[in-house]
């Protein structure tokens, strides 16, 4: 007979894992809004402005446009590898976030219990991490393929082959955060950090700031945004390996986006940028998970204007960045931390 | 003495490392986004006046002492390319316009204007000037046909106002149709 405790436990992992996947199918939303306004005031324009104030119902009813778009699946295709792809894209992209912590622990007042703002503090976090976003490759080849197209097939091959290659160049700049932290947990790593802006890793000079320029690049190439998007570049491939989706199934590939863009602006801010810690030793009690908010929130804004500024990449420059340029700068760079570690 | 052509180039390389062209850019968009966007938020809060040369809807227009300056020559109708302007002259010496020859019927037809002004240059009188109304549209066929009357009606833009810019506008839905009013004071108004 199981104790109370044991099923108090339980009980708890089941209301956090509901509490960030329903966070995490409503966060889309806000980020649809806030990437139109930003594109749309890059380009001395508005946005969306006449849908609600300022445009802020647009994503719901974008949202309801494609909850009553027809579900096409086109002749010949093989359904049930089509069905099943936008879902393999999306549910990697939401079980990351298992082992992502949003803090360390919270006292909640009135059951006097403490609770500890992450799902699971796996002593080889990061490694979860890198090895379940890679299996949102599978859905953009079974995409690409199961479409019965050859844009789409195109489209997922060249995906496919740049997330592959962009990968090793995000795990190599892990590794050396791994080295400089001492610890695979991310809860560690954010906690080895100190509570002073210069001990964050990314401060780490010369070794943390390269690889901090690694893993921004090759963590912008895994989730196909500018300027590596190639291969969504709706003017050339037509949208490359969603170009046959409609309705809901397509909402599923753009809610994996996001939720990739997501997690990897969170993981930037984890390894190199201290996480939950205040850059100052501020007397006001601001609880950490504001800091955590506020410094994600900065890079996401960086990723969208990365978007309006930079044309992008052709794909033969894309694979020469990730194979050519990073893992010899990787390597170089994981000898000078090596270096640099001895003492 | 070393040849900026050769192919190692260090200022161009600590360029590319510190990826100069990108922070370039990225500064030119920010500036973008702080900046003011420029689209005229017509109809709901703003619109557009136009300047004082603007070709919109025809006026007829009376002199200082309210009589009519059309003298019914149909200089206009023979002047109009598409043959939109109807005149029919009649004799009145009741003083409602400043010579006995006045218009029975001056009616024009705005489908077929094309608002080209040489109706309004060929006027010996100055009776016929185009003036800045430009939302014209409406449900109904009947109400393209202009007549003397409606185009006697002084428009709601006076000749005094100078234009060319945007100022706020409110937008009003009344029986009659919708209407755009302009607040034509002077503290609200913008250029581009």
């Amino acid at each position: 007979m199981p104790d109370i405790t044991l099923i108090l436990e339980v009980l708890l992992i089941i209301v956090k894992v509901m509490v960030v996947t329903m966070i995490l199918f409503g966060l889309p939303l806000p980020l649809t809004w806030m990437e139109r306004k930003i594109a749309g005031h890059i380009q001395v324009r508005l946005g969306p402005w006449r849908v609600g104030p300022h445009g802020l119902l647009q994503p719901f009813a974008d949202m309801i446009k494609l909850l009553f778009k027809e579900d096409i699946i086109p002749y010949k295709a093989d359904k049930f590898l089509f069905t099943i792809a936008p879902l393999l894209a999306m549910v990697p992209a939401f079980a990351v976030f298992v082992a992502v912590p949003f803090g360390d622990k919270v006292m909640i007042p009135f059951i006097n219990k403490e609770v500890t703002l992450y799902i699971s503090d796996m002593n080889v976090g990061i490694l979860y991490v890198l090895a379940v976003s890679g299996l949102s490759i599978y859905g953009v080849i079974l995409g690409g393929w199961a479409s019965n197209s050859k844009y789409s097939l195109l489209g997922g091959l060249r995906s496919a082959a740049q997330m592959i290659s962009y990968e090793v160049a995000i795990s190599f700049a892990v590794i050396g955060v791994v080295m400089l932290s001492n610890s695979l947990s991310l809860v560690e790593i954010v906690k080895s950090q100190g509570n002073s802006i210069f001990t964050w890793n990314i401060f780490y000079l010369p070794v943390g700031l390269v690889w901090f320029v690694i893993f921004l690049i090759g963590s912008l190439a895994e989730v196909n945004r500018i300027p590596f998007d190639l291969n969504e570049d709706e003017g050339t491939l037509a949208c490359g390996f969603h170009t046959e989706y409609s309705g809901m199934r397509f909402s599923f590939f753009a809610l994996a986006e996001y939720v990739a863009m997501v997690t990897v602006a969170i993981l930037a801010v984890i390894l190199f940028f201290g996480g939950w810690n205040a850059p100052f030793d501020i007397p006001l009690p601001i609880p950490p998970i504001f800091w955590l908010l506020g410094k994600v929130i900065i890079f996401i804004y960086f990723f969208m204007w990365l978007r309006f500024t930079l044309p992008r990449y052709r794909y033969d420059q894309l694979m020469t960045i990730g194979w050519k340029v990073l893992i010899p700068l990787s390597l170089v760079n994981l000898l000078v931390t090596g270096f640099m570690r001895i003492g | 003495m070393s040849d900026k052509n050769s192919g190692f180039n260090l200022i161009e390389l600590i360029k590319r490392v510190v990826f100069a062209d990108f922070v370039k850019g990225l500064s030119i968009t920010l500036g973008y986004n702080l900046s003011r966007a420029i689209s005229v938020k017509y109809p709901d809060q703003e619109k557009w006046v136009p300047y004082r040369r603007w070709r919109g809807l025809h006026t007829l227009n009376r002199d200082a002492n309210g009589r009519e300056l059309c003298v019914a020559c149909e200089l206009c109708a023979k002047a109009c390319p598409t043959g939109c302007i109807t005149v029919i002259p009649m004799e009145d010496d009741s003083g409602r316009g400043i010579a006995d020859r006045v218009a029975e019927t001056w009616r024009i037809d705005l489908v077929r204007c094309l608002y080209c002004g040489y109706c309004e240059d060929a006027c010996p009188t100055r009776a016929l000037r185009l003036g800045r109304e430009y939302e014209l549209a409406c449900t109904d066929i009947r109400c393209t046909i202009r007549n003397r009357e409606e185009l006697l009606v002084p428009q709601p833009i006076p000749e005094a106002i100078e234009g060319g810019f945007i100022v706020r506008a409110k937008f009003e839905r009344t029986s009659a149709g919708i209407k755009v009013v302009a607040d034509l004071r002077d503290s609200k108004k913008r250029l581009i």
